[in-house]
């Protein structure tokens, strides 16, 4: 627990510092939806650029803030200097020793976006929350989490999850992918969108994934084909691209939700609100998870210093360095077990 | 041939454009057509936009080759034979250093072996069996289709292979942080074609399934060229001294995918790489 509570407040302080440094965009005061997008040589708005999806807003609101939606500027000055406290007293304590700590740190510090002034991503239902999840869901998750406990040994504190197969670990420490929308992500969180006639293309430097979305109003793919990044389709409203996406695969999964992405469907609009900054606002609907459809908004920043033209985007080799972390957790697996059929 | 396009008084200079390429052959000829392709709107540069392939079998050996049946025709049948191939190399001849002719028989025998530990992971076997990331030029030749993205200041190709993908740096030249399995591009345009040259690729990828190879000293110049509405030019120019005595090229066409709404697929291939890679770990004896 104690634990736990550092690396969020860790991860807050990061974005404090990243604020300091950078004006806090006028893109979060200007009204929403604003365009400020020039011309390709072609026509379209031009939303080109390197960004980083990241941000330290929680997708949900804390229950507590009950119906405050913002922060006042000087709540959100206060968080950031209680993280940025925080983070000078965590970069001490993961000095000598503490190799987790320090380990972690390297991972998650200076690079994890920005806070919003908002209290969540949510933004419909208007208290910020995920909406109620449907039975299905609910029975889903109580067979993940059976399934989970299955494969555990020990008692707490020390609890460990087993890999009886390369299946049970999660798709990204396979490197297969990344769940979609990419909301919030601690390193490797840097994108790319790219314009050609007839397509707009975002590339994902986590796991190198290409979305390439044309835009001359044709048909989805055929729906008995699924997809890890499902299939995208996108046309303009003015200067927002709306993209319509779907066709996924049930083997994808809702970030950090544990829900199977099969049935869903997003609509996505990405409009250009000032020069480094798109606003991303998702509508998922997915009457297989939730009772009702919801809405997140978040903003994609081009001035984040870990992410710029030409050369911070960068490939992602994972799989091809893979072997040694399956070769150790299948063994390591295998060696606790029979230590704790032992003990029994 | 000839009386028929008079007959149909095709325009004497077509004719005899079409009877001069009837005449002539190979990649030389095809860049010497007068073909312009159309602009990128808002700037002089030829549009490169679209998905391409190669169709050929340079993927199963890029040197001339009979068919043959494969790894495991008990197991496939005539599925897993391979197809036969003029071969893509100008002149047919890799120019070897006589212990990577060795090393490449070696790597042919050893292609399908299955990884045991880490070290043998990273040295031993075809990486397209693994879904490793395919490296420069094979990518372009893999039997799979890729896109180019072509805008107003970059290039950037995905393949559908292994979501590979490219950034082609074209507005500067910035130096390669690392070495890396797709390499580091810069491009530049040699009048209606693009040139890229590719550096600091790792020395585990390969040329095809027949274990031709590199080493990490490897410099490959790409040349996309526009001959038609239809095709580009390829040629990527190899120049690797640690292993070759001498540069060589390959030379091919790539075809434009013409299906009304042709679009990249996903081929998310480490999921079919992973019983290959691992299921032998899964047993205590590590067989």
């Amino acid at each position: 627990m104690n634990a736990k509570r550092r690396a969020s407040i860790t991860a807050l302080a990061s974005a404090v510092i990243a604020a300091c440094i950078v004006q806090m965009p006028a893109a979060a005061q200007a009204p929403e939806g604003e365009s400020r997008a020039g011309r390709t040589g072609w026509g379209d708005p031009d939303l080109q650029g390197v960004y980083t999806f990241s941000t330290q807003t929680p997708l949900e609101r804390p229950e507590a803030l009950g119906d405050k939606a913002t922060y006042t500027p000087e709540e959100l000055a206060a968080l950031e200097r209680a993280a940025a406290e925080q983070r000078a007293s965590d970069e001490i304590s993961a000095a000598p020793g503490e190799l987790g700590a320090a380990y972690n740190t390297y991972w998650t510090t200076g690079e994890k976006g920005r806070l919003l002034a908002r209290t969540s991503l949510i933004v419909d239902p208007p208290n910020g929350r995920l909406p109620p999840l449907t039975e299905r869901a609910q029975r889903h998750l109580e067979d993940r989490a059976a399934a989970l406990a299955a494969r555990q040994v020990g008692e707490p504190p020390f609890v460990y999850d087993l890999f009886d197969t390369w299946l049970d670990h999660p798709t990204y420490t396979r490197c297969v992918s990344r769940p979609m929308p990419r909301i919030g992500q601690q390193y490797n969180h840097g994108l790319q969108i790219l314009q050609s006639p007839g397509y707009v293309v975002i590339y994902y430097e986590s796991m190198h994934d290409t979305r390439i979305i044309p835009l001359d109003g044709r048909a989805h793919l055929d729906p008995s084909v699924h997809q890890w990044n499902g299939d995208s389709r996108g046309h303009w409203e003015g200067d927002t691209l709306v993209v319509d996406w779907r066709n996924f695969t049930d083997k994808q999964e809702y970030r950090a939700l544990g829900l199977p992405q099969g049935e869903s469907r997003f609509i996505e609009r990405l409009t250009k609100v000032d020069a480094d900054t798109v606003r991303y606002e998702v509508t998922v609907e997915d009457p297989a998870n939730w009772t009702q459809p919801w809405t997140f908004v978040s903003l994609w920043r081009g001035d984040d210093p870990n992410y710029q033209h030409p050369v911070d985007l960068y490939e992602f080799g994972c799989h091809e360095g893979n072997y040694r972390m399956m070769e150790n957790t299948l063994n390591g697996s295998r060696a606790l077990r029979e230590q704790y059929a032992e003990s029994e | 041939m000839r009386t028929w396009l008079r007959r149909k008084t095709i325009p004497g200079g077509l004719g005899a454009l079409i009877a001069a390429l009837l005449l002539t052959s190979g990649p030389a000829a095809a860049q010497s057509t007068d073909y312009r392709a159309p602009r990128l709107p808002g700037t002089d540069q030829p549009d490169l936009n679209g998905i391409w392939q190669a169709v050929n079998s340079a993927n199963w050996d890029i040197r001339p080759h009979a068919a043959s049946p494969g790894a495991f025709p008990n197991l496939l049948g005539a599925i897993g034979a391979v197809p036969p191939g003029q071969g893509v190399i100008v002149g047919n001849e890799l120019p070897y250093q006589p212990w990577a002719a060795e090393k490449q028989r070696e790597n042919f025998e050893n292609r399908l072996t299955r990884p045991v530990t880490r070290a043998l992971n990273e040295t031993t076997g075809d990486p397209e069996a693994k879904c490793f990331l395919p490296g420069v030029p094979r990518v372009t030749y893999l039997p799979y289709p890729f896109q180019i993205v072509h805008t107003a200041s970059q290039v950037f190709i995905a393949y559908e292979f292994a979501s590979a993908a490219r950034i082609i740096h074209m507005d500067s030249e910035p130096a390669s942080p690392a070495e890396s399995w797709m390499g580091w591009s810069i491009g530049r345009w040699e009048g209606d074609t693009l040139v890229v040259e590719v550096t600091d690729q790792v020395d585990r990828t390969w040329f095809d399934r027949a274990g031709n190879f590199h080493s990490n000293a490897m410099r490959v110049t790409e040349r996309y060229t526009p001959v038609s509405p239809y095709h580009l030019q390829y040629e990527a120019r190899i120049e690797d001294p640690t292993v070759f005595t001498r540069p060589f090229t390959i030379s091919m066409p790539l075809y434009r995918r013409m299906e009304p709404d042709a679009q990249l697929m996903e081929f998310k291939c480490i999921e079919f790489a992973e019983p290959f890679l691992y299921e032998h770990l899964l047993d205590a004896s590590g067989n």
